[in-house]
């Protein structure tokens, strides 16, 4: 059978992680990757898993659905497409877009457009938005992967544009800088 | 992937506190130039560092913006002109220092070093011609840069250079007597001068390195300054072996910023990567300086007591932190004082905390020495050698380098104000003790011989 995408959604409470992975333990399922974030206080899990070849995917739900009765939590399982994106070039370079300033609706639309709009890929994005009288406080982080074939210079004018027509300051910086000062 | 306090604080880094690439410098090897033929010369040096340096600034900038980190000047240093130069007299040196003026012009470069003599232990024919020139070269150009070591370790100091120079920083001074004696800003002697220093006025290429390469100056005193303050914030009662490690991690930080850019530069310009010199080089920016440092460490000033042992700790640890983030570090790395480029320093000597004697016992633990110092203009030749010679024992003795640049400005006394401009800044003139007189000491001439600790074989 091919490997399982699993998520987990819920209000954030300790035992979740081991409460999924216990049942899948039981049912004879592999974990080959895990992540979780927690949102404010929403938890949120991912879990890529190998089922044995007699179990079918209905069969996991229920057990997953049955084992976590009365918590609250949202449990979606499908096959997983794990095959490799066919237009993801090997020799792309990450950068970091980081815009700060004062918090209205409609940001990571506005930038997520320009962004897809150029065929660029979003690896990772953080947005912290605490509001109030600090606009420093409210940071968008995106992390993106650019490739040769991408108008970089286009792209870039383009979120430097739109940051100065919404009042944020944005910084776009290749990683490396990053793990150049933080990681040793 | 990285967490926002990661990405932020290196955001901080560079948009409040300063951080950027002080200088990336290419340095260009000449000797393969040389000709008795002026004219061939002449010619061969354009060529070669035009084919060089052709892409230095576009490149710089192209990577700078890459990474969101300005790469502030770009520079050239070359081979000592009167090593590759040696056939030429003093007319002809200054025709070479106009000709490497307007390579600058036309490969968009501000300052070019290179302009320099080694004289340490003797004073050859190219030596004494490229002195001889040194006054006319620096006030009839605006992008040259000279330097002259006159002293070492091993070799001792040789005090007719020191002669020489003193008389050729005075005749430099008039014939730039209406700009405060600026051509003296482009001008510095040495004890120990290291021959892969990015920074001017003192870069040249040294005569066993590669064809062409890149060295990389960064700064960041605003950085240490801010990790200080933040640290000292968060716990007040931190000792100085805590704070000590904060600036040793500051430094190590922005060490690998300047040997990624560097790296990168040097591979795009198809050319080998040198070392990255950390020194903490102030401008006359606010935040941007060395002195404030010493404010963040308690002091009322940097001059006062308590100066000497802030800075000597402050340049070791700089220097800790640079040697573990690269294994390539070297040029000065340490701590600039240049007295008109920062302003907090400026202030600091004209309130009377910073005195020209302070300065010469704090270049006993950090970089350089009297550096951008503006004396009285009527000091004579003695006494200027005097301050020259002494500062070239303390870099002999303690086997480091020092170096001074100073600018005794012309019909200006004690206290009156300078105005250089730009990076070179302004200050008010230093008092210098018996300036006027002329002791002899320095007219006996000859080498003061190397000492004892120089016989390491």
């Amino acid at each position: 059978m091919d490997k399982l995408i699993i998520s987990v959604l819920g209000k954030d409470r300790p035992g979740i992680i081991a409460a999924i992975s216990k049942s899948l333990y039981t049912l004879g399922c592999n974990l080959e990757n895990v992540n979780q974030v927690t949102l404010q206080n929403q938890f949120a899990g991912i879990f890529i898993v190998l089922p044995p070849k007699d179990l079918s995917v209905e069969a996991i739900k229920q057990t997953l659905v049955t084992d976590s009765a009365g918590t609250g939590l949202h449990i979606h399982v499908d096959l997983a497409d794990t095959d490799p994106n066919g237009d993801q070039a090997v020799d792309g370079e990450d950068f970091v877009i980081t815009t700060i300033g004062p918090d209205q609706k409609g940001l990571v639309a506005r930038f997520t457009k320009l962004i897809a709009d150029a065929k660029v890929n979003v690896t990772n994005l953080r947005a912290v938005f605490e509001g109030g009288d600090t606009p420093e406080a409210n940071v968008m982080v995106y992390e993106v992967y650019i490739t040769p074939d991408t108008d970089q210079k286009g792209l870039f004018a383009g979120l430097r544009d739109k940051a100065s027509e919404l009042g944020l300051d944005i910084s776009i910086q290749h990683k490396n800088i990053f793990q150049a000062i933080n990681k040793i | 992937m990285f967490n926002e306090q990661e990405i932020l604080s290196t955001i901080q880094m560079v948009k409040s506190e300063h951080l950027d690439v002080r200088a990336v410098t290419l340095g260009v090897n000449l000797f393969d130039c040389v000709s008795h033929d002026l004219k061939v010369f002449k010619q061969k040096i354009r060529e070669k560092i035009i084919t060089k340096a052709a892409d230095l600034v576009s490149v710089c900038d192209t990577v700078g913006e890459k990474y969101g980190i300005e790469v502030v000047n770009k520079r050239i240093s070359t081979s000592p002109i009167a090593l590759v130069g040696a056939p030429f007299n003093a007319d002809q040196m200054v025709e070479i220092a106009h000709c490497l003026n307007d390579i600058a012009k036309e490969v968009n470069i501000d300052f070019m070093g290179g302009f320099s003599a080694l004289v340490e232990k003797g004073i050859a024919n190219g030596d004494r011609a490229l002195i001889e020139a040194l006054p006319r070269a620096l006030a009839e150009t605006q992008r040259i840069c000279a330097s002259v070591n006159v002293a070492t370790t091993r070799s001792g100091i040789n005090m007719d250079a020191v002669l020489d120079m003193s008389k050729a920083i005075k005749q430099a001074a008039a014939l730039t007597a209406d700009d405060d004696g600026l051509a003296c800003a482009k001008l510095c002697v040495f004890a120990n001068i290291p021959q892969d220093m990015p920074f001017m006025a003192g870069a040249y290429l040294g005569v066993g390195v590669a064809d062409s390469v890149i060295n990389v100056g960064v700064s960041g005193p605003g950085v240490v300054k801010s990790a200080i303050e933040r640290a000292i914030e968060a716990s007040p009662d931190l000792s100085l072996g805590k704070i000590a490690e904060v600036i040793k991690n500051t430094a190590c930080k922005v060490t690998r910023v300047g040997e990624l850019i560097g790296r990168e530069v040097a591979d795009n310009l198809n050319t080998r990567f040198g070392v990255v010199d950390l020194s903490l080089a102030p401008t006359p920016t606010v935040g941007d300086s060395i002195g404030e440092i010493f404010q963040a460490l308690g002091l009322t000033s940097i001059g006062v007591p308590g100066s000497t042992a802030a800075l000597a700790m402050l340049n070791d640890a700089v220097k800790k932190g640079g040697a573990f983030a690269s294994s390539h570090v070297g040029g000065l790395s340490g701590a600039f004082i240049p007295v008109s480029e920062d302003l907090n320093i400026a202030e600091a000597a004209e309130k009377g905390y910073l005195t020209i004697e302070k300065l010469e016992a704090m270049t006993c633990v950090c970089s350089v020495g009297l550096d951008m110092v503006p004396i009285p203009g009527d000091i004579s030749e003695e006494t200027l050698a005097g301050i020259i010679a002494d500062e070239m024992a303390i870099g002999m003795i303690n086997n480091k380098t020092t170096a001074t640049r100073l600018i005794p400005v012309p019909g200006k006394k004690a206290g009156d104000s300078v105005y250089f401009g730009g990076l070179l800044g302004e200050a008010k003139i230093m008092h210098v003790a018996h300036a006027t007189n002329k002791d002899s000491f320095v007219r006996h001439g000859g080498r003061i011989p190397a000492p004892i600790h120089s016989m390491k074989n």
